[in-house]
């Protein structure tokens, strides 16, 4: 060890070998982002024992048409061996879990909505993961039961592996003119739907249905001696029926309605026409003061008019927000591939930018139409908006820990470069940690034939792979400094011979750090964090055992000054001078006394 | 030799416990003080997210949604952000009535954020349009809104719902609901799916205009020999209370199907002539459950011939049509494990006489008994990791030095454990990844304490000196860098708890024991490290040890005596 190590330090080739090599590894791992080779994402998925599916279909749609999809997907389901038991909730919201949280599942309340949760048998019994049978299922129930009501949306909702959000790829679009935002979203719904790897699309937005308008007649109906108020209630209790009047009962905690309405045979409606509607109701006849019957025909007019959809708006402007999931990829490239369809498509119809800067909201685009200059701003939010913001703060917190680390060893060392060196030894972490994802991947897709992802836990394992690294190469720096100091030796002779004596417990630790993220690695959630930790700590510990030594021999600072050496010569017995002089400095240690 | 002087705080702390009888008992009370903390500690599957929000309601029978988009949804969203801590605003105009719905920045407390909500809708209760019913203001709460259990009840066999059974089974249900809303900390338990009785008069239309008759006669007749009145008491001769009443007309289902509504060509038409009338449930209401699941799955008695056939038979679902689901929810840093066990205990009790009514049920939803699971598998893994270190540490350092460090490990895990209990931590899956994250770094500390003691044993330079002496010497030789590189993984770790949103929350649980798991780290390795050293590491009274010594160490001490020399 201590030979190989004088042996490059001893001819400038060889420095210049090592520090090429470690400058060509840098720049070959960073650029397997770029280049795909090592895909990001924000978390990965997570096996599970139940999911959730989630059916709408046309905001016109009756209770039993949204029983039919359900059925449907009952059926379907039940061909599976894996499924426990299968709960529909019609017209509502299963009991709520962290994703329906945030996916509005406590308000849904309308004939057209309703969720299914599937259970499953117990994840460690089942060679499929759950998110790999929604993958499979999707289509199949998309196919048969997709179709059963117009305008139906089924998505799958599966338990979140980090915080929920609304869905992993939102996109919000904002503008004043309610119709240019309605038709806006069906060309961004249908864009999306065209991108690989984007399912279960939904546009959050009521259709349009014909509805039919009761206008009373005024005149006929003061000169019949009714109301307008009574024509009201009698039609409401006619077909949705309302209760009239309680029995309280005995042995009930409830008391019971008294519940009156048309029974089912007359109150339906033959067709759904504006003559049969009229029809029905000229046999509706009301009573008036004077004890006449008065057909409900008679006294009102008919009109078809289309239904006015639910206005929607967020932070004080309108909006329709389009939801789709991704199919077990990351959402990063199906959403920067459909950012550029979209581009490419609308441009025709409208003039787009690209919002300037870069921020949480740099994927932003603003259409503003050619002809009437209507703006639309298209706005990506959903798990990468969080994605971002979560990248954004811990990179933020990963500087932060850089430049606090860094002024530690100023303080420690009272050199810049020597800081330095700490710091660029913590930061080729980064190799171990790319490459080890890259392995990862390879290794995974061999496996399982499931990507494995860069995630938020990898740069979390980044961060903490610093602090350990930046402990080796204090170990180093420390051993040869107190030797050149104490002994006087040759600076290269002493590099190498504190390399070889640090090597075991630098190795030590490493392998500490490693076995210990083994069963890590194995989590779907956490095994970004022990691939980084496993490959980041064996880069750490090529790089403090070949390329920190280099550094340290260019440094020279490692050399006492001569002031220094003279305090050595008048402190003599003192074994080391360096943590004296950092006792000095660090007050904390003597008040911990 | 002069006499050695201790220079770090290292070396002190390994001084004045090394040979301190406290000292065992110490590591003992550490060890059950974890252990407790483990068992005391709530556990759940996800660290809490704290999540402020609510919803404001506002009603207008009638009015388009343009019309209340401009009339209250505008007016009230301006309002609303006035409040500060508010993060986004949605909003929804629909036919006949609006919603606002406020969510605040992650981590805004939660009970100022309710109030701030309401406070502000209260205060401009005057600016409501004509027409408008009060506003409901629903604050939304993770804890209470998420319920950790749901159970399934449905009908065993396949007979049509009866109406009798219907109420009955709503009853018995109700009945079980109260009970397990009395356990401790349960919080909310709600019912869904449930249909309730009900008498339904459903009029055939032509039969109406048959009798010439109008709905709001027949309402009318119903309504006018339904009503309830309250008791009258008035007092006899002799100052005796007398109580009476006027008792309900309706008693029973008879009673309104015998009801006169109006004459026809003087023959009375009762209500059973023109409507069918029922005892049932509302049929009005559509928010149906229904349940399918496989047979043989979830019940456990199976016997192992029964299974086979089963197996044979492939698969079977049964749709049991109808069903209720019970959820329960638990209060704020309470265990879901217990209440989820207590809450089933409660319905297995009350299993007999549900399968009397012919009713079975299903967990469908247990939180409590995931996150023990995820609990327990997390430690698990944790002990495995421990003891694979301490395996692969005996080629370096030896068996008993490896069995230092071994006992080290767990003291600081239930050190950082008590700690985290004291600080109201909750155990989850995020806390035990910091603890699985810190297990590498925390024996560090320990591993180079270990080390060098070992290393220093091994010294020429030792020669002559105390076994204690050495301790404490090689303690204190390698303090300050290890107080240096251990300060700077707390600090890389530290900021990590400034990421804001739901993601910092959610991760939160590293970078508030990481740190505090290193700092006791630092503090075991020179306080039971050399005190375990002591007790394990066998020490002979130095003679040559020239032969075994390796190569570099053996150069490493010769440069370190001519370093000696050249003191004296």
């Amino acid at each position: 060890m201590e030979k190989i190590v004088y042996k490059i330090l001893s001819t400038k080739r060889n420095k210049f070998i090592v520090i090429m090599i470690v400058l060509m590894a840098m720049g070959a791992s960073v650029m397997m982002i770029p280049t795909k080779l090592i895909l990001a994402r924000m978390l990965p998925g997570k096996s599970a024992n139940t999911f959730t599916i989630y059916v709408d279909t046309a905001t016109n749609a009756s209770i039993k048409e949204t029983k039919m999809v359900t059925s449907c997907i009952v059926d379907i389901m039940t061909k599976e061996k894996e499924v426990t038991d299968m709960e529909v909730f019609l017209g509502q919201g299963a009991p709520l879990d962290y994703a329906g949280l945030v996916k509005g599942s406590a308000l849904k309340s309308l004939k057209n909505q309703a969720e299914i949760v599937i259970n499953l048998t117990d994840k460690h019994g089942r060679d499929e993961p759950s998110f790999a049978m929604v993958h499979r299922i999707r289509p199949i129930i998309n196919e048969a039961c997709g179709s059963l009501v117009e305008n139906t949306s089924i998505r799958f909702t599966e338990m979140p592996s980090g915080p929920p959000t609304l869905a992993t790829i939102v996109v919000e679009l904002y503008g004043k003119n309610d119709e240019v935002l309605r038709e806006t979203a069906i060309n961004v719904a249908a864009i999306l739907a065209e991108t690989d790897g984007l399912v279960d699309i939904d546009i959050m937005q009521d259709d349009l249905y014909t509805k039919y308008d009761l206008v009373p007649d005024k005149e006929k109906i003061i000169r019949s001696g009714l109301s307008v108020d009574q024509v009201n209630q009698i039609i409401y209790l006619a077909f949705q029926g309302m209760p009239i009047a309680v029995k309280n009962t005995h042995n009930q905690q409830d008391q019971i309605p008294i519940f009156l309405r048309l029974d089912d045979k007359t109150r339906t409606v033959d067709f759904h026409t504006k003559e049969a509607l009229l029809n029905k109701l000229s046999s509706l006849k009301l009573m008036n003061a004077k004890g006449m019957m008065v057909p409900l025909s008679e006294i009102i007019q008919l009109e078809a008019q289309l239904s006015s959809p639910t206005i929607f708006r967020k932070n004080l402007k309108n909006m329709v927000t389009i939801t789709a999931e991704c199919d077990m990829v990351s959402q990063v490239y199906p959403l920067l591939e459909s950012r550029d369809k979209m581009i490419e498509k609308l441009w025709k119809k409208y003039e787009v930018t690209k919002k300037p800067g870069i921020d949480t909201f740099m994927f932003d685009l603003n259409l503003v139409d050619r002809k009437t200059g209507t703006k639309i701003l298209l706005r990506w939010d959903g798990e990468m908006k969080v994605s971002l913001d979560t990248f954004r703060d811990l990179g933020g917190a990963f500087i932060s820990a850089l430049v606090l680390m860094f002024l530690l060893m100023v303080v420690y060392y009272k050199s810049f470069a020597l800081s330095g060196i700490v710091l660029i030894g913590s930061f080729l972490s980064i190799v171990g940690v790319i490459a080890g994802h890259w392995v990862a991947d390879k290794f995974s897709l061999f496996m399982t034939d499931v990507n494995f992802f860069l995630t938020a836990t990898s740069l979390i394992g980044f961060i903490s792979l610093m602090g350990i690294s930046a402990r080796s190469s204090l170990l180093l720096i420390d051993f040869a400094m107190s030797l050149i100091a104490d002994t006087g030796m040759e600076k290269k002779r002493a590099i190498a011979i504190a390399t070889a004596t640090r090597a075991k417990p630098i190795m030590l630790t490493a392998v500490a750090i490693i076995l210990g993220s083994l069963l890590l690695a194995t989590d779907p959630i956490f095994g970004g964090l022990g691939v980084a930790l496993i490959f980041g700590s064996m880069a750490t510990t090529l790089v403090s055992l070949f390329f920190i030594p280099v550094l340290m021999d260019n440094a020279r600072a490692l050399m006492p000054d001569e002031y220094f050496m003279n305090q050595i010569k008048v402190k003599k017995g003192t074994w080391c001078v360096i943590a004296d002089n950092v006792k000095s400095l660090f007050p904390p240690y003597k008040m911990r006394k | 030799m002069e006499a050695y002087k201790i220079k770090n705080i290292a070396g002190q702390l390994a001084k004045s416990f090394l040979s301190n009888p406290l000292t065992p008992v110490l590591a003992v009370a550490i060890l059950l003080l974890g252990y407790i903390s483990l068992e005391v500690m709530p556990r759940e599957e996800d660290p809490q997210i704290e999540v402020s929000g609510g919803s404001v309601i506002v009603a207008i029978p009638g009015a388009t949604p343009s019309e209340i988009n401009n009339v209250v949804i505008k007016p009230l969203e301006r309002r609303i952000r006035e409040i500060k801590g508010v993060e986004h605003v949605y909003s929804t105009a629909m036919n006949n009535f609006g919603m606002v719905n406020v969510q605040y920045y992650i981590g805004e407390n939660r009970e100022s954020s309710n109030l701030k909500l309401y406070d502000k809708v209260m205060q401009n209760m005057d600016q409501l349009p004509a027409g408008t019913m009060p506003p409901l203001v629903k604050p939304f709460d993770i804890d209470i809104d998420i319920p950790i259990l749901t159970v399934a009840f449905y009908k065993i066999d396949n007979t049509p719902n009866r109406p009798e059974e219907i109420s009955k089974l709503y009853k018995l249900i109700r009945d079980l609901q109260q009970n397990i809303n009395a356990l401790d900390n349960v919080s909310k338990t709600t019912l869904k799916g449930v249909k309730r009785p009900q008498f339904n008069v459903l009029i055939d239309l032509h039969k109406l205009s048959g009798y010439h008759l109008s709905l709001g006669q027949v309402a009318k007749a119903i309504k006018s020999i339904s009503s309830n009145a309250p008791q009258i008491d008035t007092v006899s001769g002799s100052g005796k209370l007398v109580v009476f009443g006027v008792k309900n007309a309706i008693d029973d289902i008879d009673d309104l199907k015998e009801l006169i509504v109006a004459q026809y060509m003087g023959s009375p038409i009762y209500l059973k002539n023109i409507a069918k009338v029922e005892y049932h449930f509302d049929i009005q209401n559509y928010r149906t459950a229904f349940i399918t699941y496989q047979e043989g799955q979830k019940e456990a008695e199976y016997t192992e011939n029964e299974k086979k056939e089963q197996e044979e038979k492939g698969l079977v679902f049964r749709d049991a049509g109808h069903q209720i689901t019970m959820t329960v929810s638990k209060l704020k840093g309470t265990n879901a494990v217990h209440i989820a066990e207590a809450a089933i205990e409660e319905i297995q009790a009350a299993k007999k006489e549900l399968l009397d009514h012919g009713i079975g049920f299903i967990v469908t939803r247990n939180y409590g008994e995931r996150a023990n699971e995820a609990v327990n598998e997390l430690v698990h893994h944790l002990v495995i990791t421990i003891f694979i270190i301490a395996l692969i540490l005996i080629p370096f350092l030896g068996w008993r030095e490896s069995l230092v460090v071994t006992i080290a490990v767990p003291m600081i895990l239930a050190t950082t454990l008590f700690i985290a209990l004291m600080t109201d931590q909750t155990i989850n899956r995020i806390t035990l990844f910091a603890f699985l994250l810190s297990l590498g770094l925390i024996v560090d500390d320990a591993i180079i304490v270990i080390e060098n003691i070992h290393r220093r044993l091994h010294l020429k330079e030792s020669e002559g000196l105390e076994f204690d002496e050495i301790i404490i010497q090689a303690t204190d030789e390698i303090g300050p860098s290890t107080n240096i590189a251990t300060i700077a993984i707390m600090l890389t770790m530290i900021p990590m708890a400034f990421v804001g949103g739901m993601m910092g929350q959610f991760m939160k649980p590293i970078p508030l024991n990481v740190p505090v798991a290193l700092a006791v780290s630092l503090f075991v390795a020179y306080v039971f490290a050399p005190y375990l050293a002591r007790k394990f590491i066998k020490f002979e009274k130095h003679e040559s040890h020239e032969a075994d010594v390796p190569e570099k160490v053996k150069e490493l001490s010769e440069e370190l005596d001519v370093k000696e020399e050249g003191r004296q």
